[in-house]
């Protein structure tokens, strides 16, 4: 067993004939047992990186390492939902639970399947393409979970689904990962669709790593700064700073104390987030969880 | 603990036999299945029937007499037997069914079998299960060449049985195109090519309609190539004579000169014997086998080459 759900070196993923970059030079550890929140703006290639953890794409460089395999070794360990639910329409809900059976003989647990398909309403005769999108989002989530996976790639898992269905599949989803120590990986960009579930973040932004670490750590190491313009920021690292009328605020990785006469903050995953996308030319922040692991 | 423990499990259970897999692909492809099982059942039945009528219709194709003889029946009775004509009919049209089973195989196999399958993402959501993609393309394969090698075996049987001795004025003669597709190996074998190249162009195009266009009209090709060329697949004999030649009844020609060098008119005749319908049944079925299975392997390279 390896404590290591993910493990990407210098991974790269080119397409088409113009090799265009929709990664490059990605390296980061997931630590097993995670929920990390994947995002970035649209076409920064988290699908494309959710993939090629699946074992669904060859990285043109690098490589990436799941669970301690390669991604095809690790294939009957990890379950993907790709972003468009891809399910057969014309079977039924109990059919698509039987594809699930069928091509898992060794992990397949009914019970979980059974129980999200429940708390949804649903029919089980049902055929797949009577369904809503939410609905469709549902049966592929209880499919994926059905397989008992290790680690589990949600790619853009609650766009379809209204706020009561996405609380209450988080929850499950949740609790289902916590009682089995499921690595989750989740992609979005809606921020606070992320916020209160995970404690893991990677966030990608033209295909780059520009964060990676646990959630906390990553806080911790940002300050949100208010102060006087003209004021400097030196020595401490400048993601983002903006002067409205007299007033700077800033978002800084301290270096050390940030002075007196200033006012500092916690920032919010969302500012946080939102301080990396606006400034793309802020140095990437990757923080290795060996530090945390002996702590 | 249970991570623990659902690591050790590949350990210790068996490998996952392939009917689940099997099953799966039998379930995804309901519509295919029923549609082929109809179409079986029709041909069946109307091959019996045809069977049944055989003997009226080679009464209504009998030399007669006007006034009958001893020997033979009067032309007015022949006449009035219809029978030879619905039996001769009904054989072509099976005949025509039964070679031309391969296009719509290939389209099939382009579109619904794989093509819509990676268009929608469900050849991928197949993947991710416990699933490789070469042991899927393998179920996907086996499970319609299988079925379809039953099929058109079953059908072929019958569809001689049908014939009885197959008199050229009824059924036709052994080289017409329709009639050589359809009463030998070379019927099992077309579909089967239909199949891998139907598959491969999905795989290559990825998408529903395109790989279905592509699988049907590579199959058109192959199809008119081998009836263009079949009288090459096998040495044809050729006679040359002073005068003219008598062919053996049921002789395929392939050419005919005639030529008055010194005053002398030579005949000069190639054509195929009946007695090499084996021959050019063989060379062309495993024309089309070796065909088939240089379009699966691509397919299996392809399919490995763009997944890790």
């Amino acid at each position: 067993m390896t404590d290591t759900a993910i493990e990407a070196a210098a991974l790269g993923r080119s397409f088409g004939r113009r090799r265009r970059q929709a990664l490059e030079g990605c390296s980061f550890r997931l630590p097993a047992g995670r929920v990390c929140a994947l995002t970035g703006p649209n076409g920064a290639g988290k699908s494309t990186l959710l993939a090629l953890a699946a074992g669904l794409l060859r990285p043109t460089e690098g490589s990436i390492a799941v669970l301690g395999r390669t991604p095809a070794a690790a294939r009957e360990r990890l379950a993907y939902v790709a972003q468009n639910k891809p399910l057969h329409p014309q079977l039924t809900i109990a059919g698509t639970l039987r594809l699930g059976r069928d091509l898992n003989p060794r992990r397949w647990d009914a019970r979980v399947p059974e129980r999200i398909i429940a708390e949804g309403d649903l029919d089980p005769g049902a055929r797949i393409r009577s369904l809503s999108g939410g609905q469709r989002t549902r049966v592929a989530l209880a499919l994926a979970l059905g397989k008992r996976p290790e680690l589990l790639l949600l790619d853009e898992p609650m766009a379809d689904l209204d706020p009561l269905a996405r609380h209450q599949l988080m929850a499950t989803l949740m609790a289902d990962a916590a009682d089995h120590g499921t690595t989750v990986v989740m992609s979005s960009h809606v921020v606070a669709e992320l916020e209160g579930s995970c404690d893991h973040l990677l966030l990608l932004g033209g295909g780059r790593v520009r964060l990676a670490g646990p959630l906390d750590d990553l806080l911790a190491a940002h300050t949100l700064v208010t102060g006087r313009s003209g004021d400097t920021l030196e020595p401490h690292t400048v993601v983002e700073s903006r002067t409205t009328g007299r007033q700077l605020t800033a978002l800084v990785r301290p270096a050390g104390p940030l002075g007196e006469g200033r006012r500092t903050d916690r920032p919010s995953l969302e500012e946080l987030v939102l301080a990396h996308l606006r400034s793309p030319e802020a140095p990437p922040l990757v923080l290795d969880t060996e530090q945390e692991a002996a702590a | 603990m249970s991570a623990l423990a659902s690591a050790a499990t590949p350990l210790t259970r068996p490998a996952p036999r392939p009917g689940g897999l099997l099953r799966t692909v039998a379930r995804t492809h309901r519509p295919a299945l029923v549609l082929s099982a109809l179409a079986l059942a029709a041909t069946t039945v109307a091959l019996v029937w045809l069977h049944g009528l055989g003997g009226e219709a080679r009464a209504g194709d009998s030399a007669c007499a006007t006034p009958p003889t001893d020997r033979l029946p009067s032309c007015a009775a022949v006449e009035a037997i219809t029978a030879d004509e619905t039996y001769a009919n009904g054989l072509a049209v099976i005949a025509t069914v039964l070679s031309y089973a391969v296009f719509p195989v290939a389209a099939w196999a382009g579109g619904a079998l794989i093509g819509r399958e990676l268009e929608n993402g469900t050849a991928q959501l197949a993947w991710t299960q416990s699933v490789g993609p070469a042991r899927w393309l393998a179920a996907k394969l086996a499970v319609p060449a299988a079925l379809l090698t039953a099929g058109t075996s079953g059908t072929v049987l019958l569809n001689v049985w049908a014939r009885g001795d197959g008199d050229p004025d009824l059924a036709g003669d052994w080289y017409y195109p329709d009639v050589f597709v359809s009463t030998g190996p070379v019927a099992v074998a077309y579909p089967l090519a239909g199949l891998a190249f139907g598959a491969l162009a999905g795989l290559v195009w990825r998408r529903a309609l395109p790989a279905a266009g592509m699988g049907l009209a590579a199959s058109l090709l192959l199809h008119t190539l081998l009836e263009r060329h079949r009288e090459e697949l096998w040495p044809a004999v050729t006679r040359v004579a002073a005068g003219s030649i008598e062919l053996p009844r049921s002789a395929f020609q392939v050419s005919w000169d005639t030529a008055t060098p010194n005053g002398v008119h030579i005949t000069r005749a190639t054509f195929h014997p009946q007695s090499h319908y084996w021959p050019l049944q063989y060379v062309e079925t495993g024309l089309l086998l070796a065909v088939a299975a240089a379009a699966t392997a691509t397919a299996f390279a392809l399919l490995a080459r763009r997944l890790p």
